[in-house]
């Protein structure tokens, strides 16, 4: 049985020869060689398929301007509104509130979380009511926040401080607690006072949760205007919008949606940019 | 407690519910003198580390330890967020820290590496910073909770000769909490052994320097270290896996 087995073997090992491949190698500089086209570039190309369809069907009479205006009428209405200073007025109206509400929601939000994540009644106190609240759909407390704080522009601004001041607290906090136990532990064997403490352990530590959490207030912040200025808006994008609606101009909803649009885009780039700078430290960075 | 004594530890008891993992430890040792403390895992010899570093005040008895006094833990543990430099003067009081810092990483060679972030460092670097900011306050006694464990066998000769030499230089007491029996003969002057919850065994180290592991007097406490752990040499070809004391190069 053995020896059977080992002819077996042995007779594979010489008929079995291995066959070689010759794998590419040399290749390294190809694509640099080529005219390149960057890959965001490359990436832009889907979009604009899509907008020469759009002016396609706009040209051609396939969609009526009453249901949805085509995208050189767009940018028509954009241009006028532009440089008769409408747009502008109505922009700088609208950046206000987000501004206003990002003021008074960052330091309220980050505020809880440091209270919270730094003692034990801190959080007893403010963590569950928080982590409860932060359930209810804020656009629910509309109507309650009109009885309060009527139709003028602070209930618009205090919307977006609500919508704001949840994400930094519920990322920061949760920052603030993973922040390594051995950490705490150093402090005490270097002798760190408690306010040395917060200041080289705690703050840097729970730095990238807020900034997680200020990424996601500032996204919120720009959907929270669009409902605060439906409100009995008198200025902002978001009363041009109605404004528009009841005349049919679809061309200006048109803008007003990319204009909330390109200002989420920015407000985005912004805090990426933070990102890069404050978090060079981070492994994998 | 004479001035010439820098830890003074009399019957330290310490529970974790109803498990007395220290059971009455008394120890006292001088200025400059090199302890190694040895156990098996879960002795409590970090335990009592911890104790001795103000860590855990949970523990029963009287401690007397100098108030200048540092640890170097397992881990490097490098505030990630903080350049090298700022993590070695992490805490000092005063004016001058950052040279006084710049100084104690050229003695760990380390220089060049201030401005760097701990996450371009290697372990062994890390580890090395992480001796410099306990060296650098200028200990009277400096707790060393297994810094080694963590390290390549290559990069932990290395670190030998590195605390040797700071040692030298610096002579603060040292404490080294490990499991491994090389290790310590090769270090310390003195070798104590945790068993049971008690110190079971103290032995001044007569190996003449430098240390070789061929030496005859080497192999012998190599020999009885090992037997107080509990590691029969003679029937190390039958490897005992639940045991992981003796010497893990």
């Amino acid at each position: 049985m053995t020896a059977t087995i080992q002819r077996i073997i042995v007779r594979t090992a010489v008929t079995d020869v291995p066959e070689l491949v010759t794998l590419p190698t040399g290749r390294a500089d190809t694509r640099r060689r080529r005219f390149h086209v960057p890959r965001s570039i490359e990436r832009l190309f889907g979009v604009v398929v899509l907008l020469g369809l759009w002016q396609l069907a706009a040209s051609a009479g396939w969609i009526s301007p009453r249901q949805l205006a085509g995208p050189s009428t767009v940018v028509t209405a954009g241009w006028d509104m532009a440089k008769s200073g409408v747009l502008g007025h109505a922009l700088w109206a609208s950046l206000q509130r987000v501004l206003w509400g990002l003021a008074f929601g960052i330091p309220i939000g980050a505020g809880l979380a440091l209270i919270a994540g730094l003692s034990r009644v801190g959080d007893d106190l403010v963590d569950a009511n928080v982590q409860m609240l932060r359930f209810v759909p804020i656009i629910a407390l509309q109507g309650l926040l009109i009885v309060w704080l009527g139709i003028g522009e602070t209930v618009k601004v205090f919307l977006i401080v609500l919508g704001v001041a949840f994400p930094i607290y519920v990322n920061t906090s949760a920052a603030i607690r993973s922040i390594h136990p051995g950490y705490r532990e150093l402090s005490k064997v270097v002798g760190l006072s408690r306010l040395q403490m917060i200041r080289k352990v705690i703050l840097p530590g729970a730095l990238p949760g807020f900034l997680v959490g200020l990424r996601l207030a500032s996204g919120i912040a720009w959907l929270l205007l669009v409902f605060a200025e439906q409100i009995n808006a008198t200025k902002g994008i978001g009363y041009l919008m109605i404004r528009a609606q009841t005349f049919f101009q679809t061309d200006v909803i048109v803008v007003g949606i990319v204009v909330y649009a390109v200002l989420g885009l920015v407000c985005d780039s912004i805090v990426r940019v933070l990102e890069h700078g404050l978090l060079r430290w981070q492994p994998g960075r | 407690m004479s001035t010439d004594q820098v830890v003074a530890v009399r019957d330290v008891r310490r529970s974790f519910g109803e498990r007395e993992v220290l059971r009455g430890i008394e120890l006292r040792f001088a200025r400059g003198e090199f302890v190694a403390l040895l156990g098996r895992s879960g002795s409590g010899k970090s335990t009592f580390l911890r104790a001795l570093a103000g860590l855990d005040d949970g523990a029963d008895g009287e401690i007397r330890v100098p108030r200048r006094r540092s640890v170097v833990f397992q881990d490097p543990r490098l505030l990630p967020w903080a350049s090298v430099l700022d993590n070695v003067v992490l805490g000092l009081p005063g004016r001058g820290t950052d040279a006084r810092g710049r100084t104690m990483l050229a003695e760990v060679g380390l220089a060049g590496h201030e401005d760097d972030w701990p996450k371009t460092l290697s372990g062994g670097e890390a580890q090395r910073a992480a001796l410099a900011r306990a060296l650098v306050r200028d200990p009277h006694l400096l707790l060393l909770d297994e810094p080694f464990g963590a390290l390549d066998a290559l990069t932990r000769v290395r670190m030998h000769a590195l605390v040797q030499q700071l040692h030298t230089r610096y002579r603060p007491a040292v404490l080294l909490v490990t499991h491994d029996v090389d290790e310590a003969v090769l270090l310390a002057d003195r070798v104590l052994v945790l068993t049971d919850g008690v110190i079971s065994l103290d032995e001044r180290v007569s190996v003449p320097s430098p240390r070789l592991r061929g030496h005859p007097e080497f192999i012998a406490l190599r020999s009885r270290l090992l037997r107080e752990l509990g590691v029969d040499e003679t029937a190390e070809g039958a490897h005992d896996p639940s045991n992981n004391t003796g010497d893990p190069q």
